[in-house]
């Protein structure tokens, strides 16, 4: 329910930011006159709205990892766990239930967000002078699915939340770091979230494509390795 | 008559870190026995029991349920076991129908066996009327709830981790009551520190010490590992004890007008002639046979 409020307002959001920055604008224009700034040809298209929709994003993203990092400790930590699998429960079938549930939670909401943005910006402005637009997103997309993964794996492994939220932290940061080499950027994963060139029409998606394999990859095995560590784990 | 044992673990050991907790533990339960499992806090009996469910992996020994060996992950031999954690946890958000309804799924029973066997536990739990989610249950209702999930699939063993420690004498008494109820369904084996329970229900007792079992056998047995009948005799005057004392140094006075004389050092006669001659009058001479606690406080000494 919470994750719901939180993709649609975040949808709804992109578009009013943008509609409400020229009357921003004219409101403390004043303000940067005294400043002796003027401002002058805003222009706002669809464009500024798709810009919101990937700065935002993270903050959805960041919401659901939040709410879904105790999915596993919970269980650990209340016992309900050990009753289930006790009562024959395959282990496997916990993991890839509850992997199964994240991840279309994760696609769900992800599209919710983009379609409800997408509407409004048709309604407001015209979609079409964004480059790349459903492939932009696929690929913010696909970043995101691969941090579900990593908190799947991190939940398999760990007994808390807060461990598992900062060991996924330091997962996007080792690709940051990837991705400010030279040699590694093509592998890095992290390029799957810069979306400006993508939009700007200045990056073929064709440069993304190695990129999405890895993440692809990264996917399966941290489910993979989720399900293989799950039932190794002592509870 | 040859009973068979339900659950055997021979050599057992597991340890935390550099911390043993079991050193070789050997334990034998004999089939529809209700076994109780005594040990201080922190002895190692939780450990034992998520080691005979494969929720542990042991670190040398093996463990035997029915006469198959017990795995650690996905062990088969759980569909014999039936498993009560010392505070279960539920599902809040289901009732007590739902969850047995639930659990019944995943141990494969048909629908039509899991409604009439769940109805059949919650009444011998006494939870038959109740209607209200799980959430809103107490401690001693959610243990009661545990004991029929455990008992569903009709299991061969019932482990029980500390059933009644959480709970005030009403609720105690209501679990004990309702597993001595369960004993001609199944095995009964249940871990505690307190050792009345185990004298008002067990057959049979272990006393886990040090990572090993000290002390285990039917209840009868046990007892009468230390053979230490007392005679607790107490005076009417102060006075009298401690000449009494005086004339036999091996009396140990427990206040001031009781003593205790140990029935093993023969001084007993004596003791009574000698109050028969000098005309001490007393309140009552008592036999005492041990209690179990007193046999654990010799056993963990």
């Amino acid at each position: 329910m919470v994750l719901i409020i939180v993709f649609v307002f975040i949808g709804i959001l992109n578009p009013a930011t943008a509609k409400m920055i020229p009357w921003m604008f004219e409101v403390m224009a004043d303000s940067f006159k005294e400043l002796g700034m003027t401002v002058s040809g805003m222009k706002i298209d669809a464009m500024t709205s798709w810009t919101q929709f990937f700065k935002n994003i993270p903050m959805a993203l960041i919401a659901f990892l939040l709410i879904f990092s105790n999915s596993f400790t919970k269980e650990y930590q209340s016992g309900t766990l050990v009753l289930v699998l006790t009562k024959g429960l395959p282990r496997n079938v916990v993991v890839l239930a509850k992997s199964l549930f994240m991840l279309i939670s994760w696609t769900v909401g992800y599209w919710m967000c983009f379609s409800i943005t997408y509407a409004y910006n048709a309604y407001f402005w015209d979609n079409s002078i964004a480059n790349n637009l459903f492939f932009s997103a696929a690929t913010w997309y696909l970043f995101g699915l691969l941090t579900v993964c990593l908190l799947i794996l991190f939940s398999v492994l760990q007994n808390n939340s807060g461990e598992i939220l900062l060991e996924v932290g330091v997962c996007v940061i080792v690709g940051y770091v990837l991705k400010l080499i030279p040699v590694t950027k093509k592998f890095s994963v992290l390029t799957l979230a810069d979306t400006a060139a993508l939009l700007a029409g200045t990056a073929k998606p064709d440069s993304y494509i190695m990129a999405i394999v890895i993440s692809l990859v990264l996917d399966c095995i941290c489910i993979g390795t989720g399900v293989v560590c799950m039932n190794k784990k002592q509870l | 008559m040859h009973s068979i044992n339900i659950l055997s673990i021979k050599n057992l050991k597991k340890s935390y870190g550099s911390k043993e907790v079991l050193k070789g533990l050997n334990l034998d339960i004999p089939e529809h026995s209700i076994f109780g499992f005594a040990g201080k806090n922190g002895a190692g009996k939780t450990t034992t029991m998520k080691l005979v469910l494969g929720l542990l992996r042991p670190d040398e020994g093996e463990i035997y349920v029915c006469d198959k060996k017990v795995s650690f992950g996905q062990t088969e031999t759980n569909k014999y076991i039936g498993y009560l954690p010392d505070v279960p946890e539920f599902y809040p958000f289901m009732t007590s129908s739902e969850y047995l309804q639930f659990c019944g799924e995943l141990c494969g029973m048909d629908e039509s066996s899991v409604k009439a066997r769940s109805s059949e536990l919650l009444e011998l739990v006494g939870l038959a009327g109740e209607t209200h989610r799980i959430g809103s249950f107490s401690r001693g209702m959610k243990q009661r709830l545990g004991i029929a999930q455990a008992l569903l699939n009709s299991p061969r063993l019932l482990i029980c981790d500390e059933p009644t420690s959480a709970l005030d004498p009403i609720g105690r008494k209501e679990i004990l009551d309702i597993l001595y109820a369960a004993r001609g369904q199944t095995t009964i084996f249940f871990s505690t520190h307190i050792l009345s329970d185990i004298e008002r229900i067990c057959t049979n007792v272990a006393f886990l010490e040090e990572g090993v079992i000290a002390l285990q056998g039917d209840m009868s047995t046990v007892r009468g590992t230390y053979p230490g009948n007392e005679y607790i005799i107490e005076t009417v005057l102060d006075g009298d004890a401690d000449k009494l004392v005086k004339a036999f140094p091996e009396l140990k006075a427990v206040n001031r007008n009781t003593l205790v004389c140990q029935e093993d050092n023969g001084k007993l006669s004596q003791v009574l002639r000698y109050m028969v001659d000098n005309g001490i009058p007393f309140y009552k001479i008592e036999r005492e046979a041990p209690s179990l606690e007193d046999v654990f406080m010799k056993v963990i000494k």
